[in-house]
């Protein structure tokens, strides 16, 4: 049904545009006019489908809570003495039932009385949604129609519109982004309504197991990040200690020393890598690398846990060279040719030419890739899930498992869960921490690399 | 006026120079794939003189002057054939034979290159000086590299405008005083040949005169190979001329001769601006 509204509407709009363009096309029969038929096509159906458009979406934003209110209203005097609970479960119920869904528990007339008029409500509202949007659109369309004469500039006024779209689609990206920064603030500060932020912080202990019972022993809960802290930081070091010297050495060789040819197999070669899924690095962190190191060190003589932060930080390290391959690749392919003649000229050697003149110029953006690729270590999940440990031990050594802020997220939040206890609450408060690590490390990006930039233009 | 020479073509004048030769081309043929770019050039190159290679745009002078230093090596479609020799030994010796007797980064630290854009390194301008004679230990302490780095600045008379603030990015300098600081960083590494792709081109007339003056005092010490689309300018600062078309050296001569007596019909259209 829905979508036969749609297409009618998408229809009207067409038939819109083509009677905008043919009185454009009118006018130009007898005397010159401003802009292509087209523009005058596009307005006339531009001021259908944006009023339609609009309308439509903020109805549907309101129509249902609205809707809910009525059925209540009318069904005042039967459901006074239900509590908050009750309420929300019989809207629940009625909602479901209404639109055909099994409910649980058995119907009562009162149920069935409030799911007729829930459906009554919600026809008359999709009614009035038609009416309304066909009569504000074709007033649009009318008004417009009335605009399109020989002098109108109706390019520059889709010109106008154009600019409109890109700053509302700018927009919906930022309101995103604050959208979710909020969500996770208010759940971080009923958080901290319970832990105290130092705790928190600086709180050496992390076991956010609470009891739920007055009579459960042991876990009272500790919520101290700090063994997260350092998990994530050690694992994203190593990562980057592999990925940063790999990734860097093999984007000179491609963009420096590499005959055409070979580069042309080998930077596909590198973006197969960055194409696999990070649940594939996962298992082969967690079957392939982890039992290898583990028996490698016990060759040796070392005990290596075979849910050790080094076999996690290799792997995730691979992952992320080719992110460090291609934005490094970038900045030394953006370095001038003038630089490269300008040191050869002198009698520099390549390598002397890579090193003194075209890793230097280079650097920002090297520096700004390095730090991308630490961030996205950082926040990288499902690797460290499958093949990091769970227990949060306070340790700098790469051979012990370690846990990171991801994992732990993840296992607060996995499975049924209470959403005001502390516990499951806490994921959000290491959510916030971790966004906010990540700005900040990306402020500093922005900062250094702006510094080199002044430096070297 | 387009039509190409036919291929047995003999370059006019007289491609001897007056001076003591210090570079000698026989032959030298450039091709880019499958465009022949440079067809049979001979000439010598004297001390002490200033040769200016001049015609239309795409003719070979740009070609010619990176087969000196064998920049073209970092084409990867380039390939040069014929004899290009610096005091008798040939430059391209180790295209044949890998232990050759002049290898490249010598052949460029005595062939020394100042290109059409200034392309001063993103680094200070003492560096910038200093990066030659760093990476070939021309200097033994500190002093020594800093002594160099003055007397370099003061021959291109960019000593004054800069000596207060040798730390800044060379990249800060006005377009001529980053040519100067280029040529600087060119002499440090005390090349014999200096060769000039359109030193000037970038440049306003004020810092293009500094240019010519800094040619003229320059030729004392260097041999300098100069392209260039001035006439006026190739007048003004060469000894000898060379006229370049479609690929080949139609005329090499004294500059006196090329510029007020040309024996090609060539050079004299081009001269008297009937092409280019």
């Amino acid at each position: 049904m829905m979508i036969i509204i749609a297409l009618s509407f998408l229809l009207i709009t067409f038939l819109n545009f083509r009677a905008g363009r043919s009185k454009a096309l009118k006018i130009r029969e007898n005397t010159s006019i401003h802009s292509l038929p087209e523009y005058y096509g596009y307005y006339t159906a531009f001021w259908f489908l944006i009023p339609v458009t609009l309308i439509g979406i903020s109805w549907l934003l309101f129509s249902e809570s609205l809707i809910t209110s009525f059925v209540l209203s009318n069904l005042q005097k039967e459901i006074v003495n239900f509590n908050e609970i009750q309420t929300l479960n019989f809207i629940n119920d009625f909602k479901n039932l209404s639109e055909g869904r099994n409910i649980t528990g058995e119907i009562s007339l009162l149920l069935k009385e409030a799911a007729s008029l829930y459906s009554y409500f919600s026809t008359v509202s999709n009614t009035l949604l038609i009416f309304a949007c066909l009569s504000i659109g074709l007033f649009g369309f009318y008004i417009s129609i009335n605009k399109v004469s020989s002098v109108f500039q109706a390019r520059n006024a889709i010109e106008r519109y154009i600019n409109y779209f890109f700053l509302a689609s700018t927009c919906i990206a930022i309101l995103a982004t604050a959208g979710i920064l909020f969500s996770v603030v208010f759940e971080a500060i009923r958080f901290f309504g319970v832990v105290d932020l130092d705790d928190f912080l600086f709180g050496l202990k992390w076991s956010p197991q609470m009891a739920i019972r007055e009579d459960q022993v042991g876990s009272s809960g500790a919520f101290g990040a700090i063994p997260l802290f350092v998990g994530t930081i050690l694992i994203s070091i190593i990562a980057l200690l592999v990925a940063v010297p790999v990734g860097l050495m093999n984007a000179i060789y491609l963009s420096e020393y590499s005959p055409s040819n070979v580069r042309a197999y080998a930077k596909p070669m590198l973006e197969i890598l960055a194409g696999i899924p990070t649940v594939v690095y996962g298992f082969f962190a967690a079957i392939t690398v982890a039992p290898f190191l583990r028996g490698f060190g016990e060759f040796v003589g070392l005990s290596i846990s075979s849910e050790s932060a080094l076999g996690v930080g290799l792997v995730m390290g691979i992952m992320i060279i080719p992110l460090v391959s291609s934005l490094s690749d970038d900045v030394i392919s953006a370095v001038p040719q003038s630089m490269r003649d300008g040191s050869l000229g002198l009698g520099a050697t390549k390598s002397e030419t890579i090193k003194k003149v075209i890793l230097p110029a280079a650097l920002p953006g090297i520096v700004g890739g390095v730090l991308l690729a630490a961030s996205r270590a950082i926040g990288e999940t499902m690797i460290v899930v499958m093949a990091a440990g769970l227990s949060a031990k306070l340790t700098v050594n790469p051979l012990d498992a370690v846990t990171t802020v991801t994992v732990q997220i993840v296992t607060l939040l996995v499975g049924d869960q209470e959403f005001d206890s502390p516990k499951t609450l806490a994921a959000f408060a290491l959510g916030l921490t971790l966004f906010v690590f990540t700005l900040v490390l990306n402020y500093y990006a922005l900062r250094i690399v702006k510094k080199y930039r002044e430096q070297y233009e | 006026m387009e039509e190409e020479l036919d291929s047995n073509f003999k370059t006019v004048g007289n491609i001897r120079t007056e001076k003591s030769v210090i570079m000698n081309v026989e032959d030298c043929n450039v091709y880019y794939g499958d465009v022949h770019a440079l067809k049979n050039v001979n000439m010598e190159i004297g001390k002490s003189e200033v040769l200016a290679l001049i015609g239309p745009s795409g003719c070979g002078k740009s070609t010619f002057i990176r087969c000196l230093n064998r920049l073209n090596d970092t084409i990867d479609i380039a390939r040069v054939t014929g004899k290009i020799s610096l005091d008798g030994k040939d430059i391209y010796s180790d295209y044949i034979n890998t232990s050759g007797n002049m290898d490249v980064v010598l052949l460029r630290a005595r062939v020394g290159m100042v290109f059409q854009k200034p392309n001063p390194f993103p680094k200070s301008i003492f560096e910038n000086v200093a990066y030659g004679p760093k990476i070939h230990g021309l200097c033994k302490d500190k002093n020594d590299l800093n002594n160099l780095v003055e007397s370099c600045l003061v021959k291109v008379g960019l000593w004054d405008e800069v000596k207060d603030r040798l730390e800044d990015s060379g990249t800060s300098l006005s377009g001529g005083q980053q040519q100067r600081l280029c040529i600087a960083r060119a002499i440090a590494v005390q090349p014999e040949v200096i060769l000039m792709d359109e030193p000037c081109s970038a440049l306003d007339p004020i810092a293009t005169e500094r240019i010519e003056d800094l040619i003229s005092e320059l030729k004392q010490n260097y041999a300098l190979v100069v392209v260039t689309h001035s006439m006026q300018q190739a007048s003004r600062i060469s000894q000898r001329a060379a006229y370049f078309h479609m690929g080949n050296l139609v005329e090499v001569d004294s500059s006196n001769k090329i510029f007020n007596d040309p024996s090609h019909p060539l050079t004299t259209n081009y001269i008297s601006g009937r092409i280019g």
